[in-house]
């Protein structure tokens, strides 16, 4: 008797909590996890067919599929092409957000306000719409900057990888710098009390406190970049219109779009699902590598 | 909390599996049915008002729309228009047909037909009487390309064509006294004298893989030939080569210009007096006035330039036809939409005043619309020109079933050739290589 209250007690709490998970669980299995699964299954799939036009018919193939994705030059120069991308960008990016959010701290800073909104500005400009703008700047006849670009061709295939990193960093900085921020407005004041009284200043404060408790900001924000790096491709799709030096396969996803258009949904399916394990492995290591520093 | 973790783990796996099951016996489903190759039966559904959906791209279309709605109460269409084919509209296209909600009818240029058929998109309307007695009425090359060169079949009902000739900035070349090119020589030499004027001939679009195509069809290229054994892929046949052969030349002396096509930056190309010249469909007379609205008055159109002028021959770029998708419950009423669509003078006259749209109806040259003179070309009734280059076109050109993968690699091959990487010869090679491996992924047969 004494023990069924407790027992009946938890019960009903497990009811509550399936009424509470229910809208997520259904809506992430219906737009996350089945469309994942579909993607398994459609990349083991691959199509038969009698005759000149012959109906095709989807058969089971196995890893065929997997087997043309590695043999496959074009997506792998892709995945080598954005690595570069974010070795180079990443760091760049964060380290300016960093920056932006330790001046945003910094009591000497007046407009507070204004600067935080100005810096997340550019992130509320929807990719497409922020990479045609960046497309007319570097355009050498109707860029308003026409002297710079006459000169220095960012759509030549030498720069123009560098001119989307431009367009990210742009576009991301303040997002970026949001996060770090809101991290540093979490450090308890007295820990700041106690570095002025030892003698500390503002920028001795920032290397050896702030930074040092913003790691873990910067770890989220580093592995959100890299997830965002691998998976590039509005602005690559925009640019592919305005540059000679961008080709159909130019990143991965460009590379999934081009498969889908033929249409081969098979092959689109395992380069994602490769992409998707290339991102986890790549985003896990970081993980991993900075817990391990950190202990 | 742990126990009801354990139940939404097994909830979810239950669903995971419920759901793969259903999406595999769906897929089975599909591609029973996908491709029926046989003529259908193309009776009358019986039903008292019949809705159908019509995907389109042309500007316009929906003023013909409304006009057969209102003279057809019992066929209704809803028209819905997007970005053109290879723009999105023929992605679309293949997702709603592997999800099995494709429109009842849709806007399909020649070169994306076979790819259609390959992926049993197409219901063949070859069996409806209104389409047996609408065919003596097209171009016989139009004709041949929606029935695949089939006795009693047809997967589609044409549209229009795309002749193609020469736009030229008639005042320019005046100015500069250089005669107007007839011949493929002419206009090498001619690009010569305009480079030394500080301008451009023309653009070498990397984009337009359709237009190369055009220039080939002119020189007596076929792509592609398929009979019941298979295909035949020779993109790098010698009538193409030497096509290609004579723009590497003209890109190795920097000769042409190589904005990106259809940009801003390419309209200002044309608009600032830079390009002189463009090779391109009947349709681009609008591209031209919508994009250089400076040099109004001052562009003429010619015949485009020839190998052999004792043989005159002419390119054709694009031109569409609507076709009927597998999965319609109303075939017949769908094909007789189209047919009107594509025949009826009212339909065809709305067409060519807001689209530019040249039919393909042998009929269509005679419309009273495309009789009168163009004030942006300084007054000339530039349909004489492309009626005579519709008369011009080899009719033996066949597309492939593969052509958004044909036209993307080659397209990428073209922009390694304007930055000095790359010869125009390698991307053909490397554009037929892509299209075959691709076709077997696709288990269509390739004969060697």
């Amino acid at each position: 008797m004494s023990s069924s209250i407790p027992m009946n007690r938890t019960r009903k709490r497990q009811g509550f909590l399936a009424v509470f998970i229910l809208p997520f669980g259904l809506l992430f299995t219906l737009f996350y996890i089945l469309p994942i699964l579909y993607a398994m299954w459609q990349s083991t799939r691959v199509v038969e067919r009698d005759g000149t036009f012959g109906a095709a018919r989807e058969v089971f193939g196995g890893l065929t599929q997997y087997q043309n994705v590695f043999s496959n030059t074009e997506f792998w120069e892709s995945i080598g092409r954005v690595l570069m991308f974010g070795a180079v960008q990443v760091p760049v990016m964060l380290g300016l957000a960093l920056l932006l959010a330790l001046l945003l701290d910094s009591p000497l800073v007046k407009g507070r306000r204004f600067f935080r909104l100005a810096y997340f500005a550019p992130y509320a400009v929807p990719g497409v719409i922020a990479a045609i703008m960046w497309g007319f700047l570097f355009s050498p006849n109707l860029s308003p900057f026409d002297w710079v670009m006459t000169n220095v061709d960012f759509m030549s295939p030498t720069l123009v990888l560098w001119a989307i990193a431009i367009v990210v960093t742009w576009v991301y900085t303040g997002y970026n710098m949001i996060i770090i921020y809101s991290s540093l407005l979490a450090i308890p004041q007295d820990i700041f009390e106690a570095a002025r009284l030892d003698g500390a200043g503002q920028v001795r404060i920032a290397w050896s406190i702030k930074i040092p408790l913003v790691v873990p900001s910067l770890v989220l924000t580093t592995i959100f970049s890299i997830i965002g790096t691998l998976q590039l491709l509005t602005e690559p799709q925009v640019f592919k219109t305005f540059s000679t030096a961008v080709n159909s396969t130019y990143t991965p996803n460009l590379a999934v779009y081009a498969a889908s258009s033929i249409p081969d949904y098979s092959l689109a399916a395992a380069m994602s699902v490769v992409l998707a394990v290339a991102t986890f492995i790549l985003s896990f290591s970081v993980l991993k590598f900075t817990q391990r520093k950190a202990d | 909390m742990r126990t009801s973790r354990a139940v939404s783990v097994a909830l979810l796996a239950a669903l995971a599996t419920a759901s793969v099951a259903a999406c595999s016996s769906d897929s089975t489903e599909s591609s029973s049915t996908g491709g029926s190759e046989t003529v259908a039966a193309c009776e009358p559904s019986g039903e008292d008002v019949v809705n159908l959906s019509f995907t389109s791209w042309i500007p316009g279309i929906e003023d013909a729309v409304a006009k057969w709605n209102e003279q057809n109460p019992d066929i209704q269409v809803a028209v819905q228009t997007g970005p053109n084919g290879n723009s999105g509209t023929y992605q679309n296209f293949f997702n709603q047909l592997k999800a099995g909600n494709a429109p009842d009818l849709g806007q399909i240029e020649y070169d994306a037909l076979a790819s259609f058929r390959v992926q049993g998109g197409l219901q063949n309307i070859g069996g409806c009487d209104v389409v047996q007695e609408a065919q003596p009425e097209f171009i016989d090359w139009t004709w041949d390309q929606v029935s695949f060169g089939e006795e009693g079949n047809a997967y589609a009902i044409p549209q229009d064509t795309g002749p193609m000739a020469l736009f030229y900035r008639a005042d320019l070349f005046e100015e500069a006294g250089i005669a107007v090119p007839v011949t493929w020589d002419e206009y090498a030499e001619a690009a010569e004298k305009i480079d030394a004027e500080g301008g451009k001939i023309t653009n070498f679009s990397t984009a337009d893989i359709n237009q190369f195509a055009g220039f080939a069809w002119q020189n007596g290229a076929s792509w592609f030939e398929a009979d019941d054994e298979g295909w035949t892929v020779n993109i790098t046949g010698a009538e193409t080569e030497e096509v290609g052969a004579y723009w590497q030349d003209l890109i190795e002396r920097d000769l042409v210009a190589s904005y990106p096509a259809w940009t801003d930056e390419w309209n200002n190309a044309y608009n600032s007096s830079e390009v002189w010249t463009w090779v391109s469909a009947v349709w681009g007379a609008n591209t031209i006035q919508d994009g250089a609205p400076d040099t109004a008055g001052n562009w003429a159109v010619a015949p485009m330039p020839q190998w052999d002028s004792a043989a005159p021959a002419s390119g054709n770029w694009g031109g569409s036809s609507i076709a009927v998708f597998t999965g319609t419950d109303y075939p017949y009423e769908a094909a007789k939409f189209a047919t009107w669509l594509n025949t009826s003078e009212e339909s065809l006259t709305i067409l060519a005043d807001t689209a530019n749209i040249y039919p393909a109806t042998l009929d269509g040259i005679n419309l009273p619309t495309l009789q009168s003179g163009v004030d942006f070309y300084g007054g000339q009734v530039i349909w004489d020109v492309f009626a005579q280059a519709a008369n011009q076109v080899p009719a033996n050109f066949t597309w492939g079933p593969t052509m958004t993968d044909t036209y993307a690699s080659i397209s990428d091959g073209f922009k390694q050739v304007v930055t000095g990487n790359s010869t125009v010869s390698e991307a053909l090679t490397a554009g037929e290589e892509s299209t075959v491996s691709t076709m077997n992924s696709q288990s269509i047969p390739v004969k060697e």
